[in-house]
């Protein structure tokens, strides 16, 4: 009896004692570790730094690519809000696509993140032990930079992120800085960036000084372009002369000579600096090097990593989207998906081999459009009867060669009877026919090209170039021209024409100046420069807004030929080429004066009572 | 803590239970046929022209397979009308078939049983209960690699010390295993939705046909054929509780309880390539066989991943409770705290480059891209509670009760909410005034309370938001050139002042009896409101800040949910037969009354003043244009969302008015997927031995979606579109045209794709025997019982299309089962 009443006291006690313990309910995430005790810690320090590319996304291989909104090719798949940016339909609350690397949420957020590495960078907590704590602060204040030249070149002057907000502020609501005070934000990083980052020997795929003056370079051109000298953009656009912020959007006041000035001296650091990949040639090289060299550019190896300013890099190791490009836009034919497809008229801007302009009305020319054109045309597209990879077990009956067949043809079946062979690689394929070309071209340019390698289950290693030298050439010979040193700008694009198998350019001027936007179109095809070319440039009226168009391919039988296994061949076929328009149920372009800018988003103007919303979306 | 069966005091008594069931999915899509489906690619195929060409063109496709365009261009139709008869005809299964992809993957009825043996008895100083049991179901799938396992084990002891003391403990040990192929269930369903009916699932002989894409041959990777994912889970569940009678005061005990919950858990996911036949070129030596070649599909080599994950529960808890009537008084106080410990870690290990698909274990995979990882989390939780309860004679009853929560979801200084609540009762039916007046109705109370409760189980984006209140970094990686960085993020940044979620309950209710409990009914209704609900202010707050993926919760939102329940029944007996009818019913409607909302926008697209969880806003289908005259004839501007109209696009409403459609014009629906009215009516009777029940459900007020996202040229189309759909024939103004995908502007985003969901089904239909005692005692039988049930077996709703609690994916069951229960 007595045991039980002390049983229970004991009970009692340890009840309470247990009850009144409550450090157990302190558990914090054992797989996260405190903000304190990164910014103490160089490896921790370096670990948030390194994070800030995560920014880059997947650089340009996202399965929609840029390339797809401009005349560079349209994009196969339905439902993307692809058609709602080329139809000209963006509005505020339906901008069409933008993928994570040009959106202007991920882009703030990514900006936060770089707000607090300089903060805590600044003046660090831990020892500057080789220069550690000076090149985590180039490397973030460097990619401020980069993400504020994002938002720049989407959607004009936008608010300055410059500062960590916390839950307590008195107002989130800033105002959007103008065009020139953004732009010298970003220079003054990014000359900051460039100091902190000399002489720094760094792994690709971080920021360097090279880097650095690299983006100089663009954000200055950009910033000295037409679109962006608001009498110039004025007089060629109502939209833009009708603007009542035009600050937000341009100069108002300066000259643009001056700012070519500064455009020409920001790309000439960049040559004087590093030389790129076979850019000291004095001649043409020959068809088959111009194209391996293009080809060892776009892929990053072979001596194209000198190429390469500042990449977004790919491991297998680590299955990303960006691993996948050859799948999202290889052909149906060999099991992928064909996403973004050459359209004719950037096929009919590369000239041919001895530096003349392709034309359909030589007969030479249109009865055999892919012999004798310039190399890099082989190095970029696939195309009817170009060789590529074996297709896989299953089909490699139908197509022993591995060529790339988007035609139809006569063939001879099995009881001796003329019969239609659709192509492997069009929309009336046995295989996969939903995701065939509409256009008959293929993307080549950054898929892997190794036989072994299958597109539809690997991923491929090839990095994505933010900026890259050539980029630079083109800057200085554009800013050049502007400023009436034609000399200089053609020195500097025939080196860019040699290395790519042509001969030198001759033409000074305006026709100069054409030359550059017909050079740069194809040489850094599907590089997202494109689209804010033919804007800056302001010729999308006349080029992206042309309606798309490809290719029709019909192969008939030579007489007395018999094939029953459809290959490429002019000995047994007759083929006849005819461009095509898209049909306006699939995409019907048109260019609205409005879409030389993003408009910002609708909800994002209600939270934000100071914004000015863009040009032609105000309503 | 779960209530488990306990020993009963006895000579030992053994049961059986066997009950084996027959499944099958309730609702199935119906679909277009080969043929038809062609018709409808015919169709997309003539849309991409000109609107003027369409008759044209859809003429000469059904007359000859091909077309002269305007522009002198020959196209081609993608189904001849020769390919489309034969693909009616379905005389040539090699080159024109018609599959219906659901039939070739689903068998008709997919077997599923249970048995159960327990042991039960003791004395009046130790009782035991014993049981041992095992579950087998298999999933739908024709050559099912699919299914679930479970061996279970459970003893419960009951002991009684003393006067003073007795003590209870358990033990469960339970294996779950589930096995699966390596695509699961969505995208099994989602390739029998896509699967073109056109193409083979099976070529004539036998061998699999082509992947609709990704080599996602239903028929194939519903098979092992894809290697396999297992996931077995072992419990181990310990719990005793021990009850002290406190000498000295009567009335006062204590309970002291632990339960220890172990799992421990190996997840086995072995991926291997499969292959499919494609049609090659030419025939087989007899000349009429085509040649199919075989092609590797699924992941470029074997590859193994196995992870092991463990956790352990620990929940203490001790209880004082005191319990005495003193005259017409009666009194009932109870206070307590439980303890709640959580403790989980994972591992895994990862190769891939096996040479070949036979050895399926760790150290036959290649040395590249090997990989590994784990981590650990630690989770708990303190409440102490009580109550105090008096009544007076049974007739007028009160209670006060409370909680005091703390979690480790909160911050130490707003960690421990304080719950109250309290509730009163009067029993009117025993004052004399109503005994002496109303015979017939012989239970009669009125009820109400008032109450708190606190919530901190804050989901969204889909997982449990923890540590809100923490500035802590994530781990994360980069890819750099030939190296794999470890990186850190900032996972959020953090509310300090977190805290619970308050919902606050109050209910007034009555129950009675008449006629000696042959009726009864019960009726509620409730008034609740939860405030400090936990949500971000990114609906606010401008994106410019950065801040709006980071934002953390914060206890701003408020929602009140209003309703009532309803029960009522009859117990009746005539003769042999004894039977019982009941209904029940609830309606419940709740409203937001403040969230975060983006400052500006139009009344009728915000969420407050809405329900919670409807869709976002959406245009308002006003019908079809089913002809250019009326597109012509059309006066609202429809050139924010279209360039250009064509027949066969849909009318929207004009809601603000403004001449124009835009996205001004999308509106917040009323509804959302959660019926308002839920019910059910009982039906239970017996006679003699026979016993039957049945159960209809029904619910209304809820709406569902129904997408043709992957219809169009990577997938089927529903038969009720392919029936109804706008053509140049058809110039309906109900259905649109069809689109390919989602590549019109109306193919979602409007409310032509919500459908009512409201449903009355059969739930469940039960017939039993009992043997009569007489008979079984002959074998030492006390007890027989056999049963037929049907599960689901019929349903009346407004969806048809897919099942309406799962939609497109693993539809619910239909299950028929039988079993028997007998006794030794």
């Amino acid at each position: 009896m007595k045991n039980i009443k002390y049983l229970g006291l004991a009970l009692t006690i340890s009840f309470l004692n247990f009850s009144c313990d409550e450090e157990f309910l302190n558990a914090p995430p054992q797989g996260e570790v405190s903000e304190s005790a990164v910014w103490t810690d160089p490896g921790l320090a370096e670990a948030f730094v390194t994070d800030l590319y995560k920014g880059l996304g997947q650089g340009g291989f996202s399965e929609q690519a840029l390339a797809s909104l401009t005349d560079e090719a349209i994009f196969t798949h339905p439902g993307r809000n692809i058609t709602t940016v080329t139809e000209a339909r963006s509005n505020p609350q339906e901008p069409g696509w933008m993928d994570y690397t040009r959106n202007w949420p991920d882009l703030y957020s990514n900006l936060r993140a770089t707000n607090i590495a300089i903060d805590n960078l600044t003046d660090p907590s831990f020892a500057n032990e080789g220069g550690i704590a000076d090149r985590l602060l180039g490397e973030a204040t460097f990619m401020r930079a980069y993400f504020h030249h994002q938002l720049l070149r989407n959607f004009g002057g936008i608010p300055i992120a410059n500062k960590t907000f916390t839950l307590d502020e008195e107002t989130y609501e800033l105002p959007r800085n103008t065009y020139e005070e953004v732009v010298d934000f970003i220079i003054a990083d990014l000359d900051k960036a460039a100091t902190l980052l000399a002489g720094k020997d760094l792994t690709g795929g971080r920021a360097t000084e090279l880097a650095a003056l690299a983006l100089k370079s663009r954000v200055l051109i950009y910033a000295a372009s037409d679109l962006h000298d608001m009498p110039t953009a004025s007089a060629k656009s109502s939209v833009i002369s009708g603007y009542q912020n035009k600050e937000l959007i341009g100069y108002t006041s300066g000259s643009q000579a001056d700012r070519y000035q500064q455009a020409a001296a920001a790309a000439k650091a960049v040559l004087d600096k590093a030389s790129g990949n076979m850019l000291d040639l004095s001649e043409p090289l020959s068809q088959e090097e111009a194209i391996q060299t293009y080809i060892n550019n776009s892929l990053s190896r072979n001596g194209g990593e000198s190429e390469m300013i500042f990449g977004r890099y790919f491991l297998s190791q680590k299955p990303e989207t960006g691993g996948r490009h050859g799948l999202h836009n290889g052909p149906n034919g060999y099991n992928n998906w064909a996403g973004n497809t050459p359209v004719q008229l950037l096929i009919d801007d590369y000239q041919m081999m001895d530096g003349s302009d392709f034309d359909w009305e030589e007969e030479d020319h249109a009865s055999a459009p892919y012999e004798g054109r310039e190399p890099r045309f082989y190095a970029t597209f696939l195309y009817e009867g170009a060789p590529w990879k074996p297709r896989s077990s299953a089909n490699q009956a139908r197509d022993p060669l591995g060529q790339i067949q988007t035609g139809t043809y006569e063939v001879i079946n099995g009881e001796g009877q003329k019969v239609t062979h659709f192509g492997l690689d069009t929309r009336n394929s046995p295989i996969e026919d939903w995701n065939g070309s509409y256009t008959g071209y293929y993307i080549r340019k950054f898929i892997e090209p190794d036989p072994n390698f299958v597109d539809q289950n690997t991923w491929q290693e090839i990095p994505w170039p933010h900026l890259r030298f050539t980029e630079a050439v083109f800057n200085y010979a554009e800013a050049n021209i502007a400023l009436g040193n034609d000399e200089e700008a053609r020195t500097w694009l025939n080196k860019i024409r040699y290395r790519a198998g042509l001969p030198a350019l001759t033409a000074s001027g305006e026709e100069l100046m054409e030359a550059l936007i017909n050079e740069k179109r194809k040489e850094m095809v599907h590089e997202e420069q494109r689209f804010y070319d033919a804007r800056r440039w302001m010729i999308a009226p006349e080029t992206l807004g042309r309606q798309p168009n490809g290719i029709n391919i019909v192969g008939t039988l030579k007489a007395g030929k018999d094939v029953t296994i459809y290959s490429y061949n002019t000995e047994n076929y007759d083929y006849s080429y005819e461009v095509i328009d898209i049909d306006p149920g699939k995409e019907n372009r048109l260019w609205l004066d409005k879409m030389y800018f993003m408009p910002i988003n609708f909800d994002e103007m209600q939270r934000n009572r100071e914004l000015i919303q863009n040009p032609g979306y105000e309503d | 803590m779960v209530t488990t069966k306990r020993g009963k005091e006895g000579k030992p008594e053994l049961t059986y239970q066997f009950n084996q069931g027959f499944a099958q999915p309730t609702t199935i899509p119906k679909l277009a046929d080969a043929a038809q489906y062609g018709e409808m690619l015919n169709d997309l195929n003539v849309y991409e022209l000109p609107t003027n060409e369409w008759r044209a063109a859809t003429d000469a496709y059904r007359s000859t397979g091909t077309y002269i365009t305007q522009a002198g261009q020959e196209r081609t139709a993608p189904f001849s009308p020769e390919a489309l008869a034969l693909h009616r005809a379905g005389t040539d299964p090699w080159n024109y078939p018609n599959t219906d992809w659901y039939g070739e993957t689903l068998k008709t009825w997919s077997p599923q049983s249970r048995h159960n043996l327990q042991l039960n008895g003791g004395s009046e100083s130790l009782r035991y209960m014993a049981s041992i049991g095992y579950q087998n179901q298999d999933a739908y799938y024709k050559n099912s690699a699919t299914g679930f396992k479970q061996y279970d084990m459970r003893i419960n002891l009951d002991a009684k010390i003393n006067e003073y003391i007795d003590l209870q403990l358990g033990v469960l040990a339970r294996q779950e295993y589930r096995f699966f192929p390596t695509r699961g269930a969505g995208a099994i369903f989602r390739m029998q939705m896509r699967g073109k009916p056109h193409e083979p699932a099976y070529w004539p002989d036998g061998r699999p046909g082509p992947d609709i894409e990704n080599g996602e041959n239903p028929v194939v990777i519903t098979t092992n054929a894809t290697g396999y994912d297992r996931d077995t889970r072992n419990y181990f569940q310990t719990n005793g509780a021990l009850n002290i009678k406190i000498p000295g005061v009567e009335g006062l005990k204590f309970q002291g309880t632990a339960a220890i919950d172990n799992l421990s858990r190996l997840q086995k996911r072995w991926e291997t390539p499969w292959i499919l036949y494609q049609r090659g070129n030419g025939f087989e030596a007899d000349g009429v066989t085509p040649i199919l070649v075989p092609s590797q599909r699924g992941p470029a080599e074997p590859r193994l991943r196995q992870t092991n994950i463990n956790q352990l529960n620990i929940l203490l808890g001790g209880v004082f409770t005191y319990e005495r009537q003193f005259g017409d008084h009666g009194f009932n106080a109870l206070a307590g705290v439980n303890k709640e410990t959580v403790e989980g870690n994972d591992f895994f290990a990862y190769r891939r480059y096996f040479i070949s698909p036979a050895i399926d274990q760790m150290f036959a995979g290649g040395d590249a891209e090997k990989n590994n990882g784990g981590g650990a989390f630690t989770r708990g939780r303190l409440n102490y509670f009580g109550r105090v309860a008096y009544n007076y004679q049974e007739k007028y009853l009160f209670e006060f009760l409370w909680r005091y929560d703390g979690s480790y979801i909160f911050p130490e200084a707003s960690r421990f909410g304080f719950f109250p609540g309290v509730m009163a009762g009067w029993v009117i039916s025993e004052e004399n005034f109503w005994k002496n007046n109303i015979t017939a109705m012989d239970f009669f109370k009125i009820r109400g309370s008032w109450g708190q409760m606190g919530n901190d189980q804050i989901y969204y984006d889909g997982s449990l938001q923890e540590y809100q209140f923490l500035a802590t970094y994530g781990f994360s990686s980069q890819i750099l050139q030939n190296t794999e960085a470890k990186t850190l993020y900032e996972t959020r940044v953090p509310n300090n002042a977190i805290t619970w979620e308050v919902a606050n309950n109050s209910n007034i209710g009555i129950e009675g009896q008449l006629l000696q409990g042959k009726i009864f009914f019960e009726f509620d209704y409730f008034y609740n409101k939860r405030t400090n609900i936990l949500w971000r202010k990114n609906a606010s707050v401008p994106q410019s800040s950065g801040l709006a993926s980071l934002l953390p919760a914060e206890n701003i939102g408020e929602v009140e949910n209003k309703g009532f329940d309803i029960n009522i029944g009859y117990r009746g007996q005539s003769g042999d037969i004894s039977y019982s009818v009941s209904a029940n019913g609830g309606y419940a409607k709740n409203k937001i009354l403040f969230w975060d909302e983006p400052p500006g926008a139009p009344s009728w697209q915000l969420s407050t003043g809405s329900p919670m969880n409807t869709p976002n806003p959406v245009y308002l289908y006003d019908g079809v244009f089913p002809n250019q005259a009326a597109i012509d004839a059309e006066t609202l501007d429809y050139s924010d969302i279209t360039n250009n109209l064509r027949p066969g696009d849909m009318k929207f409403k004009d809601y603000d008015g403004d001449g124009a459609i835009t996205p001004l014009d999308r509106v917040r629906l009323d509804r959302n997927s959660i019926p308002r009215f839920q019910g059910g009516v009982n039906l239970n009777a017996s006679f003699r031995n026979w016993d039957l029940a049945i159960l209809f459900q029904g619910a209304a007020g809820a709406i569902a979606q129904v997408s043709l996202g992957e219809s169009g040229n990577i997938g089927n189309y529903l038969l009720e579109f392919y029936e109804n759909r706008w053509t140049v024939d058809n110039e309906s103004s109900v259905y649109p045209r069809i689109a390919n995908r989602s590549d019109q502007y109306y193919s979602n985003g409007n409310d032509f794709w919500y459908r009512s969901s409201d449903y009355i089904r059969l739930k469940n239909f039960e017939v039993g025997y009992t043997v009569p005692q007489q008979f079984g005692e002959r074998f030492g039988i006390s007890n027989l019982r056999f049963y037929a049930n049907g599960l689901n077996l019929l349903t009346w709703d407004k969806l048809k299309v897919y099942d309406n609690a799962t939609g497109q994916y693993y539809p619910q069951a239909r299950v028929i089962n039988a079993g028997l229960s007998v006794t030794f």
